[in-house]
């Protein structure tokens, strides 16, 4: 009868209990990029340069309807189409290096790992594999690699363009209007202590899901192992039933997580649509004050400079279960390459060859 | 050689082309199974159009305030209104965006449970051979961690193709009577964009599916590097093993470059162009403005921004539609081992003409049967013999010889491939499947017991059973005594967080479960060697028991079993070798009698040939 690895869930165990804090795994992590410390530099440096060419747009298109367009001073265009296409250009250049720099650092400090991982399973004791355990010592070179890979090359530039965006757009907003600005910014902490509180709510849900899934798992593995008696006595109607029974259960374990954690997105959204409504009523009148205190370009520029830190505001918040399943990731990889060795052995080469 | 060796070759002959056909034929597949949610499909489409209506509202009220509400002339009356035309729009937008990801999540949910209950029963009909060469492991991996991939894809992909198609028609819709021109020039990089993304995808997919399969095979060594870590440790091979596996994992790194190099190139292209866009109407706004300041420059320059706002929303359903790709491709190749399982051939099958039919006597008659696991190699040649209602025959021969084919073709867990296999006379084909098996019993090798009680476990194969039958069984078999010394008795649960069974123990309550259907026919894999003399005793007399006016066939390891048997069945290499009583195979002075000599006249161990083996 073949064993059960391979089938061990990542997720089952992840609901343990991390105990290396964060700032160590990091550091430690960091050590690993320093055979492509250049690519990590140039990577990050593009991410965030990337991201605030990104945020030059909406300005310029400010600068465009108030100096050129509506006084009619088509003279503008032959300084303002250059800098525009540069900064283009620019945005273009930055993502592309970003995009190859750091899948260079991803790939490159997973495989180091992984490596480590290897030489050291070569030479721990023989009791590390005991029967059981292989699925879960399978897993780290394998499953937990790859999310640490994926968070790599998804999250972490994410997070680098998120907070980015969110305080470029900060900054430009309160440097074209400074009232309007605070106005906007006002339903921010409705909206992070929502998206917090619910996101909370729906990670319960889905762990949930997870306990009717390891029990599927369990069932599907149980019924395989004993197919053959199955088969013998002609019992596949009745295992079928119940394997559909616990199937059922864990669709409308998931179907009920869906629900709770598509929920909180109307919420959020509303909250940005007021903050939309608040820049409208106040842009609208400061425009038709007499002298205007705002212009026509500003105030377009600020509803999109207002989609441009919401948008990432939220990412990031469902960036945080990203992190932390990578953290634990890192946790268990770095536990495999630190496991004591207790025969330490002469290498091969050194070894006497028995006669 | 290298360990490392196969599979490098293998990640090496790794072609980046083909697959996109393949692709599509899975993709049609899995349409399939959106067929039989139509209500689902059909909202979908319904709340994508919505959606994207109500997505391209905002811009257009704002342009309206600035043209109608700032003016020239001034109109702040209006300002109210179309506020709460934008605060209503975004109200019904997050509540559509939110039904639609809730049917969405619904629909693959459903489709996955689909995929999955279809996987579940061909596993079903899978033959012995094929869960010897496929671990239990992978199959349930493919179930639960392959459908997960092909999950992330269903939740979103239609909702996210019909959204990039509905927002450019709609905003098409919207900008097309405002200005031709304008439309055509903003909407002109449009077909480079369409272009570059499915670039992206055919360059890119054949890379990702390789770094897939690599990925896949690495893992495999890696388990057999831990499973193996023993015979690894004893043969030094340690080093070639990691120098093996970092040659592979190169080429799956330097396969993630590559792609990566792919995507970063075409990934950000699609939002330049269209702000490149924006920039060719500024200009052309620019161009065609009226008198400064004017109702007809305001209305102009409100119509302006609206061209321009939309075309940096149209950025998201485009990057949206890229990564629904990506998620295509990961799903694409778990469906793929998912498919390749449903489609792996079904063993045995009921006959057209099958039906219920009771066995009354338990008469067997096999006729020149030739069975074998691949075409042209038979592993039984031309076996002919026959039992009498009530005989117990023990079958002997050498590992390899064919003893367990031959007894699993009486249930018909495999078809023969000539001759036939007859009960009371009737071909065992006419019989339908479950009836055939149900009258069988069968003890195999393998004394597997399912989580649940010790009675649930002999009831297995006649839920209905009353207690009395129950304990009949398992008198039978010699574990009553046992059972009843446990605290909970019967109902004492049995696997992990069950009691603890010794292998005769198991062996017993296997045949306990084999007798409770009191059977006419019996088999027996009585392959369970090397016990001790007290639990080979127990077993002994629970055999002996249980095959009392059954008609048996038993693979016999034991001298004891051999005994007991009426008739003894020698078979070497696939063929009878000897049929005959323990006198008559004596007298002939043939196969038997020698092993007879060696093995259990000299030897206390009553072991005959090498125990084990199939």
């Amino acid at each position: 009868m073949s064993g059960s690895y391979g089938t061990f869930s990542t997720k089952e165990e992840e609901r343990r209990k991390r105990v290396v804090p964060d700032r160590v795994l990091i550091r430690r992590v960091y050590r690993y990029a320093q055979t492509n410390k250049r690519n990590l530099r140039i990577g990050v440096t593009a991410t965030i340069a990337g991201a605030f060419t990104g945020l030059a747009s909406p300005y310029m298109h400010a600068v465009a309807i108030d100096s050129i367009i509506t006084p009619k001073n088509l003279a503008g265009f032959i300084w303002w189409i250059p800098l525009f296409a540069a900064v283009i250009l620019g945005n273009y250049l930055f993502q592309y290096i970003q995009t190859y720099q750091m899948r260079i650092v991803g790939e490159k400090l997973v495989a180091k790992m992984r490596d480590d991982m290897m030489e050291k399973l070569q030479v721990v004791s023989l009791r590390y594999f005991s029967e059981g355990e292989a699925g879960r010592i399978i897993s780290r070179p394998t499953n937990d690699a790859n999310t640490v890979r994926i968070f790599i090359r998804v999250g972490l530039t994410s997070i680098l363009v998120d907070i980015s965006s969110i305080l470029g757009s900060f900054a430009i907003m309160f440097y074209l209007d400074i009232r309007l600005s605070l106005l906007a910014i006002s339903v921010l902490p409705v909206a992070i202590v929502l998206v917090w509180y619910l996101g909370k709510y729906s990670r319960a849900a889905y762990r949930r899901t997870l306990i009717t899934t390891s029990g599927l798992t369990a069932r599907l593995q149980e019924d395989l192992a004993g197919i053959k008696v199955i088969q013998a006595y002609a019992h596949e109607k009745e295992t079928e039933k119940k394997f559909l029974k616990s199937q059922d259960e864990n669709v409308k374990a998931t179907i009920r997580a869906i629900f709770i954690s598509s929920s909180y997105m109307p919420f959020v959204m509303a909250l940005r649509l007021i903050g939309t409504m608040i820049i409208l009523f106040f842009g609208v009148n400061a425009l038709l004050t007499v002298p205007p205190t705002i212009t026509l370009g500003i105030l377009v520029a600020f509803i999109e400079y207002q989609f441009s830190y919401f948008m990432p505001l939220i990412d990031l918040v469902t960036m945080y279960d990203q992190y932390q399943s990578a953290m634990s990731a890192i946790e268990r990889m770095f536990d495999v390459i630190d496991t004591k060795v207790e025969v330490a052995d002469a290498p091969p080469e050194r070894s006497i060859a028995l006669q | 050689m290298s360990i490392a060796k196969p599979l490098l070759d293998y990640a090496k002959s790794l072609k980046p082309q083909k697959g996109f056909t393949q692709s599509f034929s899975a993709f049609k597949r899995l349409l399939q199974y959106h067929r039989r949610y139509p209500w689902h499909v059909a909202a979908i489409v319904v709340l994508a159009v919505l959606r994207s209506i109500l997505f391209s509202l905002e811009p257009l009220y704002t342009s309206y305030i600035i043209i109608y509400v700032i003016g020239p002339p001034t109109n702040t009356s209006l300002l109210m209104g179309y506020l709460l035309v934008i605060l209503l729009a975004g109200i019904g937008y997050a509540i559509t965006n939110f039904l639609l990801t809730y049917v969405h999540g619904v629909m693959s949910q459903y489709i996955v449970r689909d995929i999955r209950s279809e996987y579940y029963r061909s596993l079903q009909t899978k033959s012995f051979s094929f869960y010897d060469s496929v671990g239990v492991g992978d199959l349930t991996s493919r179930a639960t961690v392959d459908l997960q991939l092909v999950d992330m894809f269903l939740r979103t992909w239609l909702g996210t193709v019909l959204n990039a198609v509905f927002t450019t028609i709609i905003i098409i819709a919207i900008i097309l009577p405002i200005s031709p021109t304008m439309t055509l020039i903003s909407m002109a990089t449009m077909p480079l964009i369409f272009y570059f993304t499915t670039h992206l995808w055919i360059d890119t997919m054949p890379l990702f599916r390789n770094m897939q399969l690599i990925m896949g095979r690495l893992t495999s060594y890696i388990q057999q590097n831990i499973v193996g870590m023993k015979t690894i440790r004893i043969f030094r091979r340690e080093k070639d093993v990691v120098d093996g596996f970092k040659k592979v994992e190169d080429i799956y790194v330097n396969t993630a470059i590559t792609a990566g190099k792919i995507q970063s190139m075409y990934m950000p292209l699609g939002p330049a162009l269209l702000t490149l866009g924006a920039a060719l109407v500024y200009v052309y706004a620019g161009i065609t403005l009226g008198v400064p300041y004017s109702a007809l420059a305001v209305e102009q320059i409100g119509y302006l921004i609206l061209f321009v706002r939309y075309m940096m929303r149209l950025t998201f359903p485009i990057r949206d539609v890229s990564q629904t790709l990506g998620t295509w491709i990961a799903a694409y190749a778990g469906l793929q081992r998912v498919q390749e399982i449903i489609d792996a051939p079904r063993s045995v099958e009921d006959m057209p003409n099958a039906r219920d039919i009771k066995i009354e006597k338990g008469k067997l008659e096999l006729e020149n049967v030739t069975f074998g696991y691949v075409k042209d190699r038979p592993v039984l040649k031309n076996v002919t013999f026959a039992v009498q209602p009530g005989e117990k025959i023990a079958i002997l021969g050498a590992t390899g010889s064919g003893k367990s084919s031959l007894i699993y073709l009486i249930p018909r867990f495999y078809d023969i491939q000539a001759g036939s296999i007859k009960i009371d006379g009737i071909d065992i084909r006419e019989f339908k499947l479950a009836s055939l098996r149900r009258q069988i019993g069968v003890v195999l090798q393998d004394v597997f017991l399912f989580s649940g009680t010790l009675r649930e476990n002999i009831a297995f194969g006649k839920p209905d059973a009353s207690m009395d039958e129950i304990v009949q069984a398992a008198k039978s078999a010699r574990i009553h005594d046992f059972i009843e010394s446990l605290p909970s008795g019967y109902d004492t649960p049995v696997g992990e967080r069950g009691v603890t069974l010794s292998g005769g123990q198991k062996q017993r309550i296997t045949i306990a479960r084999a007798l409770v259907t009191n059977p006419k026919i019996l088999i027996m894999d009585d392959s369970l060697s090397f016990v001790d003399a007290k639990t080979e005793q127990e077993i002994q007399s629970a055999i002996e028991e249980a095959t009392k006016k059954r008609t048996t066939l038993i693979i016999a390891q034991r001298f004891s079993t051999i005994k007991t048997a009426e008739k003894l069945l020698v078979l070497e290499n696939g063929s009878v070798a000897e049929f005959g009583t323990h006198e008559e195979l004596m007298a002939r002075d043939g196969v038997y009698k020698k092993v007879y000599e060696t093995q259990f006249v000299q030897k206390a161990s009553p072991i005959l040939w090498e125990g084990g083996g199939s």
